[in-house]
């Protein structure tokens, strides 16, 4: 009895479910048809626009560029869309910097490097309704090749480059796709400091820009800070080479640390090890020995210094100069110094719209210097900072703080964001480091500094193998490793003085930025090694 | 300390027999004990009753409102800037800064006592400040720059260093 009724209800229960499960595949059955009936529709609508398309030759994605064919076809560069160019059919290549699409129109921003020009695509008789959707589609940052006419407009496009000029395209072909997404956005890595949090919009972090430096180095502001870069470079050989100067090439495998073993890094060289020159100073010393009389050397430096600030680098572009003198080492500080205000000349003049770039997101106040640049002695420093309240010994070295307040003392009473600081110490500065004459408490040595950071080291040498042995001993320093270096002065050496500047150091400081790592290109410290 | 205070007042009010302190509490409060009275408790008490003594009763303010005045910053200077937290510091010198402002000495055009106690307690902040911060605070080092120069206010307490001209660009804080 009770089984018959379990089993009975177990009928009555199979048959229910096989009629849900008869319903449900019914319905299944419906909705797969009516998807194939829909999807028939789609493709068969598709078919018909495409062969409806009349553009369709004006559009689409490129064969990869394998150099297959050499087109004679000329690229207008962006920069050069001006309102001369009006009314021309050109041909451009440049990136999708922006793409927005309204009805039956789109507007594109193009960019190529700092540079942007806005496009437009209206269907038309030029373009069809399957054109514009397709530049409508296409991902930021693909680079694209553009056939278009160039329009005057009658209202400046405030947010381009090229304000007085947009581009009516008539062909558009992919060259390369980007991924549809970004690591990080273009406009929000160059957002002013603080204009984001007003307006609730997000600024990159200074990791992420560069952990992806190859999107970070596309925004205006990059390209803008390493082409003054590169001029400094410029600027820096034009000069040396118009005084006379021979550029050198030095090693930076070296044997032996010069100026102490704690701060760089070992190499393994074979069955032994070597280390990462940590300057050129004694190779370019060897040179004066060597009768070149003025040298310079522009190449890369490391320190292996574990300090994580916003100025210190591991490896760096040193730009160092060396040269012989006659009778005061004054001479050279003059042509180091003159070499500094024709580089600071020539970025005022030459690059004024990188300088305008840069602080249009990292404001700051323009570059100031003196001719001839201004010499302050140690003493005189040291009285001003007291002054201000600042306690210190006559012989204690500058710190951080006390360097960036004494910049901004100078500034105030001598209106200049570079100057010398002569005769240091001798007790803070290297043995090679040549003593006063009149003081042996102090030395014939120099920084020099702008926005009040220190962007220059260099002194006069001991050109004495004698008193190069003395002081080699007074600050405890193995002789035998040392003696290559100090044989070198034993054969005739003339006196000579010399310093070496960092490129990030002096790019970071002309453009009044915070941080080292803005102004190098793939920056290197204790904590990054990629990209 | 503050009995070191009371000497250099008594000094700077031209009294000739110096007087004898002691203090009471963990808090070290100083004590006066008077030979015609009861015993005087608490810094500005005994400050007080020392300018009534030298005959300077204008130091506590000439008329009603400014012994107020007076009577209102030798209370601050007790109540909150002694033994204030570092975060206190910064909310009482941006205050001090804005009222200070408009004004030569605490209760406006004259010198009075309250001028005197709140230099003597604020010295050990502003010499530690640095330039910067005398910068930003440019209306405090102004006032404390006039009074540590006042002739026969500073004797314990070593000179604070300021500069006349600014240094850092404004806006920049």
């Amino acid at each position: 009895m009770t089984k018959e009724n379990v089993q009975g209800a177990g009928e009555e229960e199979q048959q229910a479910q096989s009629k849900k499960a008869l319903k449900k595949q019914q319905k299944e059955a419906e909705k797969a048809a009516k998807k194939a009936e829909k999807q028939a529709k789609l493709a068969a609508e598709q078919q018909e626009a495409e062969e409806d398309d009349f553009a369709k030759d004006r559009y689409g994605v490129c064969p990869m560029v394998q150099s297959q064919q050499k087109l004679d076809r000329a690229l207008v560069r962006v920069q050069d869309l001006t309102p001369e160019k009006a009314e021309q059919q050109i041909w451009v290549r440049a990136r999708i910097h922006t793409s927005r699409a309204k009805g039956k129109q789109c507007f594109l921003v193009l960019r190529h490097q700092q540079f942007t020009v806005q496009a437009l695509l209206a269907v038309g008789d030029r373009a069809s309704k399957q054109m514009v959707k397709f530049a409508a589609n296409l991902t930021k940052e693909s680079i694209i090749d553009v056939e278009a006419v160039v329009k005057k407009v009658e209202q400046k496009i405030e947010s381009c480059s090229q304000q007085d000029v947009e581009l009516h395209v008539e062909r558009i072909f992919v060259i390369s796709q980007s991924e549809a997404r970004l690591p990080l956005q273009l406009e929000d890595a160059v957002r002013p400091e603080g204009e984001g949090d007003e307006e609730g919009r997000a600024t990159v972090n200074q990791d992420t820009r560069l952990d992806n430096r190859v999107i970070d180095l596309r925004t205006t502001t990059s390209q803008a800070i390493f082409r003054l870069q590169s001029g400094v470079c410029q600027l820096f050989r034009d000069t040396l080479i118009n005084k006379g100067f021979v550029e050198i090439q030095t090693p930076k495998i070296i044997s032996a640390a010069s100026e102490g073993g704690a701060n760089v890094f070992t190499v393994s060289y074979f069955k032994t090890s070597a280390y990462l020159a940590q300057s050129p100073q004694l190779y370019k010393q060897m040179c004066i020995c060597a009768d070149f009389d003025k040298v310079f050397c522009v190449g890369p430096v490391f320190r292996a210094e574990d300090s994580n600030t916003h100025r210190h680098l591991t490896e760096f572009v040193g730009l160092d100069i060396e040269m012989a003198f006659n009778y005061h080492y004054h001479e050279v500080i003059d042509s180091i110094t003159d070499t500094m205000v024709q580089i600071f000349k020539g970025l005022r003049d030459r690059f004024q719209t990188e300088i305008q770039t840069v602080n249009k997101q990292y404001p700051s106040e323009p570059f100031k210097f003196l001719e001839p640049t201004l010499r302050l002695e140690y003493k005189e420093a040291v009285a001003m900072l007291r002054a201000a309240g600042v306690e210190m010994g006559d012989e204690e070295d500058l710190s951080t703080p006390n360097e960036k307040l004494l910049g901004r003392i100078v500034k105030e009473k001598y209106d200049t964001d570079f100057y010398v600081l002569d005769k240091y110490p001798l007790a803070v500065r290297p043995f090679y480091t040549m003593p006063d004459p009149s003081n042996p408490k102090y030395s014939n040595s120099y920084d020099m500094f702008m926005r009040g950071e220190e962007i220059l080291s260099g002194a006069q040498r001991v050109h004495d193998a004698q008193l190069l042995t003395e002081r080699a001993m007074h600050h405890a320093i193995d002789l035998e490793k040392i003696k290559a270096y100090i044989d070198s002065f034993r054969y005739g050496a003339p006196p000579h003085a010399g310093g070496g500047i960092g490129l990030e150091r002096v790019t970071m400081l002309y453009l009044g930025l915070h941080n080292v790592r803005q102004t190098s290109m793939f920056p290197r410290d204790p904590k990054r090694l990629t990209p | 300390m503050a009995l070191r205070e009371l000497s250099s007042l008594e000094k700077f009010l031209g009294l000739k027999k110096p007087n004898k302190y002691s203090t009471q509490g963990g808090k070290k409060v100083p004590v006066l004990q008077n030979n015609n009275g009861p015993a005087l408790i608490g810094l500005v008490t005994i400050a007080s009753h020392l300018v009534r003594e030298a005959k300077r009763p204008e130091l506590l303010g000439d008329r009603a409102e400014r012994r107020a005045v007076v009577q209102q910053w030798l209370e601050h200077r007790v109540t909150r800037l002694d033994n204030c937290s570092k975060e206190e510091v910064k909310v009482i010198l941006k205050d001090l800064n804005q009222y200070l402002e408009d004004k030569v000495y605490l209760a406006g055009n004259v010198f009075t006592l309250a001028d005197i106690l709140m230099y003597y307690g604020i010295h050990h902040i502003v010499m530690e400040l640095a330039v910067q911060e005398k910068e930003r605070y440019l209306n405090i080092t102004r006032w404390f720059d006039h009074i540590q120069h006042y002739p026969g206010v500073r004797h314990h307490l070593p000179p604070v260093a300021v500069l006349r001209n600014r240094v850092y660009p404004s806006g920049h804080h």
